[in-house]
């Protein structure tokens, strides 16, 4: 029950009473303090400013390179240990995706314990064990310490790599993938690195189904074997410890491990956008717009300006009283919250101010955002913005340094990065030392208001209009690739022209109109467990039945006949109501384009779309009480590739094969808000003609 | 009156067992009207925590007007007679610190954390709160607003959002646990400024609540603000508390609830006894050995073996006149609820029948005493387990008890509690089902 506050606008009406309460701090015992006099009309004043002391890391580096911190604190009777790999960026190129999995590779058997070997002793010692492609983190109570050591340094050293675990881990990816092909906060993500970086840098390439497939054991065993040594290694040691101890241990457990020359990598910085450049996924289910305006810019921590460029980003767009939220939320309520970020990163890093908006504001929130940043450029900051930002940021300093493990990433980083010893103790003061006039500058010198990418993600067609007003338009698809110019192959085809190539592609309609009955089989995988659907069609007495099998029992079960439809899950039945079986009614025909017509249905053809990289005839078909589907057909090669339809999802059909003269598709996919990942089935068995008994639909 | 209850190294010396959580040092004093206040010195991070803990929550309410603890949570963040609309919030932030607050059936909680030499700062506005509040009809007005769309949020649109609310209104007949923190939208729309008013004057006084101190502070400065700014805090009347026993359950509550989701859950919940009751700990044992980890008892069996659940979890919500053990489980695809639920009791059944493993119960041990190291790690965390120790269990240093008690639990223990408090005849099982399985009937 956290607390949400929102204050009603212009509820700021002022009743401070001048009133100064005098009371009397009445005690038999204490002579001290008579009358306490306590003026509560106005806030106390601050104590002066605390020395923040930032305690010491001491350090020491083994012979094989590895270079060790330790931060004793002994608050708490624990130990974290935090293995940090410094690498250049990979470009990963056909195997995008790589890196990904080596952590969880590592951590998935040794030569010494399998996966739940490992799993058990690092619960039975109620520690943490985890690793990425640049880190192994242990943490325990001080008395599990050396068994965390000695577990992360089987991980270390010792990894199998199972590849059925690679086979579960690439599923699973996989299955992410697929499922974050459509999210719109993923595809900007894509959009905005692909269009800052381009996409063979490392900070734009993007992780394809492919590339993701074209992963092996032994590229994830080659990273380990180049990439997991100690002259690149940093290991900060924070807790119940001290460097006495410490070294003793690190000796013990690291002193083995092999130095090795570690490759490096150089990319060519992109080239700054020139202009105003419009990039826009066209997303039609969308709602909202992302809006993510964005331009590289090369800064880093190491940069005289970094601090400067974070007290300009907090005052922009850092929090809930900064510009772009005022106006964005506060004022004209078209979003929940805009933000802008300038990142820091020893390569390159890029500057984004971004917000969710509803579609109908997508230009005026553009134009807003653009307002924001020109402003800030042109006008500047004022005193009083700058001292909110400068108590913000310093006060999350100094909350930072709760943790013990800030004080070991400060050591690290002054080292990695060549930092002045006293960059972190003199952080505060530097912080304080800047003037508005240090920020103005930072803003002309780092914001590019007249070079920049305005990426959006969102249904094109209500908002190219208004979009185009900020230069020229230029469409994206999903994952980041410009998007191919799809053309009206022929403009005047109708809808029985579509339907006849269609017919024709599947063998005819000699051949398809024989189709009477048909027994489909057919199978599909959910999280690991196999699901048997079987599908029976019988057009001439108009029934149908398909039901769902998972471990050997039925799941679900629907069967339409004498004008009605039933579906029957978990037990309970259900007989659909009169919209729910208009959007199932359809599919008792094997054919469906063989009877709209007959069924009362219109149709029209609405232009050329990309459907998997296809062009396809966009036809939509309306059912008599107003509710629309849509189905795509193929323009090179007449077949159907997709079905619209919104209550049960989207479906798109592949591999075409013949049964007895007759084409139909072996692989399809569906998509629905009702399931959580993307449902791929595969036909097993396709009989037509077949025997079907009444039984069948009972 | 000064009382500084300074305490002795006693543990140190008397304990033997391995401790392995490091001592809390802190000073304790009450003023003449009734606010008791704890202070915790570490100078290692300038920074402070300062928090108010007042001992009302949705059990203080009258039947008739649940919601109002919780309500009130959001109304004092509106101002006082010194500080405008919205100032709260505004002053925290623009002076470094970050705040928050919640409330349960038994507290409500307000912590605000800050640069160490604004704890002047802190004190004045949480005493500004405690002295006089804003009460007025335009906040009263916005945060019916703000509740309503907590409420939406939370609850009614989050897919099983109501299982703690139709959990509760089975558990207790009697007891005013029977209704969430959450209470009633139509309770709060009926109630009149002058009943917010007494709820205030009736709560919000000095000796119902406790004001802690954790971080970078001076011990002798930090009581002079204190009574500096809190002494003129009129002592309210004695506070009333609910005196109802909850009558032992012979039989066992089953219903189904209709949801907007899409996978079948089974709930089950068992009454436990008092917070502070020493069976409370091995029960907290228990529900980390079916459900704590990947390796724990439930998730290997039903969630990697069987798969016939997504995700299992038990957990004891301890109350101070008794919470409830409160268990779930969401069925695989395919899975009946009636199936799930079925593997649970078995498991149960095994348990109670046969207790657990040497090496089990060495492995809850190890994991129970991380989690109680590692709830001391920030002044916040101090804070706020230093309040409730004093309020719950009557001793600040309970704080450095509490691994003791968790250390007297037996494998035996473990064990009897699952057969004393897990009995299928007073629990309560809910089916969560989707919607539309419901039309089917």
């Amino acid at each position: 029950m956290q607390v949400i506050l929102l204050l009603a606008k212009g509820a700021t009406e002022d009743t401070v009473m001048k009133k100064i309460f005098i009371y009397f701090v009445f005690s038999l015992l204490v002579v001290q303090a008579g009358f306490a006099q306590v003026d509560r009309s106005k806030y106390p004043e601050p104590g002066p400013a605390p020395e923040i002391k930032i305690g010491e890391a001491e350090t020491f580096t083994l012979a094989n390179g590895l270079k060790v911190f330790v931060v004793e604190n002994r608050k708490l009777p624990r130990v974290a240990f935090s293995l940090v790999l410094d690498r250049d960026p990979i470009f990963e190129g056909d195997k995008a995706g790589l890196t990904g999995f080596v952590g969880e590779m590592m951590t998935a058997g040794t030569k010494n314990r399998t996966k739940d070997q490992l799993d058990e002793e690092v619960d039975f010692i109620g520690a943490s064990l985890r690793a990425s492609s640049t880190s192994i983190f242990g943490s325990s109570l001080k008395q599990h310490q050396e068994k965390v050591l000695e577990l992360m340094t089987d991980v270390l050293y010792n990894p199998v790599f199972p590849a059925e675990e690679l086979e579960k881990q690439k599923k699973q990816a996989l299955t992410g993938l697929a499922t974050n092909k459509d999210d719109p906060d993923a595809i900007s993500g894509r959009l905005v690195g692909a269009v800052n970086f381009g996409k063979n840098h490392p900070y734009g390439q993007v992780q394809t189904e492919e590339s993701t497939k074209n992963i092996q054991l032994a590229d994830i065993k080659a990273y380990h074997e180049t990439f997991f040594r100690p002259n690149i290694a940093y290991l900060a040691i924070v807790g119940d410890i001290d460097k006495a101890e410490a070294e003793k241990l690190v000796k013990q457990y690291f002193s083995k491990w092999e130095k090795k020359e570690v490759p490096s990598f150089d990319y060519e910085n992109p080239s700054k956008p020139e202009g105003i450049n419009v990039a826009l996924v066209d997303r039609s289910a969308s709602v909202q717009s992302v809006i993510n305006i964005t331009h590289p810019v090369k800064m880093h921590i190491t940069n005289d300006d970094y601090l400067s460029t974070q007290v300009l980003d907090y005052i922009l767009g850092g929090g809930a009283s900064s510009r772009l939220f005022m106006n964005l939320r506060e004022d004209k309520g078209y979003t929940y919250g805009a933000y802008s970020s300038i990142g820091s990163d020893k390569l390159i890093t890029r500057f984004s101010a971004r917000a969710s908006v509803r579609s109908e504001v997508t230009d005026s929130a553009v134009y807003e955002m653009l307002y924001e940043i020109r402003n800030i450029v042109d006008k500047g900051v004022t005193e009083e913005e700058l001292e909110s930002a400068k108590a913000n940021l310093s006060g999350s300093f100094g909350r930072s340094l709760e943790s013990p493990s800030t004080i070991a990433n400060f050591a690290i980083n002054t080292e990695r990065y060549g930092l002045p010893a006293d960059f972190y103790a003199t952080y505060l003061q530097r912080l304080n030392d800047i003037t508005v006039e240090d920020v103005n500058q930072a803003a002309k010198k780092y914001l590019n208001p007249e070079g920049l990418y305005i990426t959006v993600v969102g249904n094109g067609s209500g908002i190219k209009d208004g979009l185009s007003q900020f230069g020229e338009i230029k469409m994206y698809n999903n994952m980041g690739d410009p998007a191919r110019e799809v053309e009206m192959a022929n403009e005047d085809i109708t809808v029985e022209e579509i339907f006849e190539k269609y017919i024709e592609a599947i063998g005819g309609r000699e051949n398809v109109e024989k189709v009477e009955t048909a027994k489909i089989t057919s199978s599909a995988e959910v999280q690991g467990m196999k699901l048997n659907l079987t599908s029976i069609h019988d057009e001439p007495n108009r029934q149908f039945a398909q039901s769902v099998e998972m471990m050997g029992n039925v799941a679900s079960r629907t069967v339409i006949k004498d004008g009605k439809a039933k579906v029957t899950a978990m037990g309970q039945s259900q007989e659909l109501n009169d919209e729910q079986f208009e959007a199932v009614k359809m599919s008792m025909f094997i054919f469906p384009e063989l009877h709209y017509e007959e069924m009362g249905y219109t149709m029209e053809v609405d232009g050329v779309a990309d459907v998997e990289g296809k062009d396809a005839y966009k036809v939509i078909i309306r059912n008599p009480t107003g509710s629309e589907i849509v189905n795509y057909y193929s323009v090179e090669d007449g077949l159907k590739l997709r079905n619209e339809n919104p209550m049960a999802g989207d479906t798109t059909y592949e591999e075409y094969e013949e049964y007895e003269g007759v084409f139909f598709p072996t692989v399809s996919t569906m998509k629905s808000p009702q399931i959580p990942v993307p449902l791929k089935t595969v036909v097993e068995s396709l009989e037509i003609n077949t025997e079907i008994s009444e039984a069948d639909f009972n | 009156m000064r009382k500084f209850t300074l305490l002795t190294l006693l543990s140190g010396l008397l304990c033997v067992s391995t401790m392995a959580q490091n001592k809390i040092e802190f000073k304790e004093f009450t003023l003449d009207n009734g606010l008791h206040v704890i202070m915790h010195q570490d100078n290692s991070t300038p920074i402070v925590t300062a928090s108010v803990l007042y001992h009302v929550g949705s059990k203080n309410e009258d039947p008739e007007r649940t919601g109002f603890a919780h309500f009130f949570e959001h109304l004092l963040f509106e101002g006082s007679e010194n500080m405008g609309r919205g100032e709260y919030m505004n002053k925290i932030q623009s002076s470094g610190g970050t705040f928050n607050a919640f409330t349960s059936s038994d507290i409500t909680y307000y912590y605000q954390t800050l640069p160490s030499n604004k704890l002047e700062l802190a004190l004045y506005m949480e005493s500004e709160r405690m002295l006089h509040a804003k009460i007025d009809e335009v906040g009263v007005e916005t945060q019916r607003e703000v509740v309503k769309e907590e409420k939406r949020q939370s609850y009614d649109n989050r897919p099983y959002g109501t299982i703690l609310l139709e959990t509760l209104a089975r558990a207790y007949s009697e007891h005013p646990y029977q209704w969430a923190p959450i209470g009633s939208l139509d309770h709060l729309n009926a109630a009149s400024l002058d009943e917010f008013l007494q709820f205030y004057k009736d709560f919000y006084v000095p000796n119902n609540a406790t004001l802690t101190i954790a971080g970078d502070i001076e011990y002798d400065q930090a009581e002079e603000w204190v009574r500096m700014y809190f002494s003129e805090v009129p002592k309210g009347g004695e506070v009333r508390r609910p005196n109802v026993n909850e009558p032992r359950k012979t039989t066992e509550t089953r219903d189904v609830i209709y949801d907007n989701i899409q996978i079948p859950a089974v709930i089950q919940a068992y009454n436990l006894p008092k917070k502070t009751n020493n069976d409370s700990y091995a029960l907290d044992m228990l529900s980390t050995y079916l459900t704590g980890g990947k390796s724990s008892l439930m998730t290997k069996e039903l969630v990697d073996k069987q798969q016939k659940a997504l995700a299992v979890a038990a957990m004891p919500l301890d109350l101070e006149d008794g919470g409830i053990f409160i268990m779930y489980g969401i069925t695989n695809m395919g899975v009946a609820a009636d199936d799930l639920e079925r593997e649970i009791d078995n498991i149960l059944t095994q348990v109670k029948a046969e207790g657990i493993s040497e090496r089990d119960f060495q492995k809850l041990q190890n994991i129970i005493e991380n989690n109680l190291v590692s709830k001391n790690s920030s002044m916040a965390g101090i804070a706020q387990n230093l309040a409730e120790a004093k309020v719950f269990y009557g001793d600040t240093d309970y704080i450095n008890r509490e691994l003791d008690k968790y250390r007297a639990v037996t494998r035996d223990d473990i064990q009897r509690v699952a057969n004393n408090y897990l009995t299928l005849d007073g629990r309560v099982v809910l089916h969560y089902l989707p919607k539309s399985a419901q039309q089917g009937e």
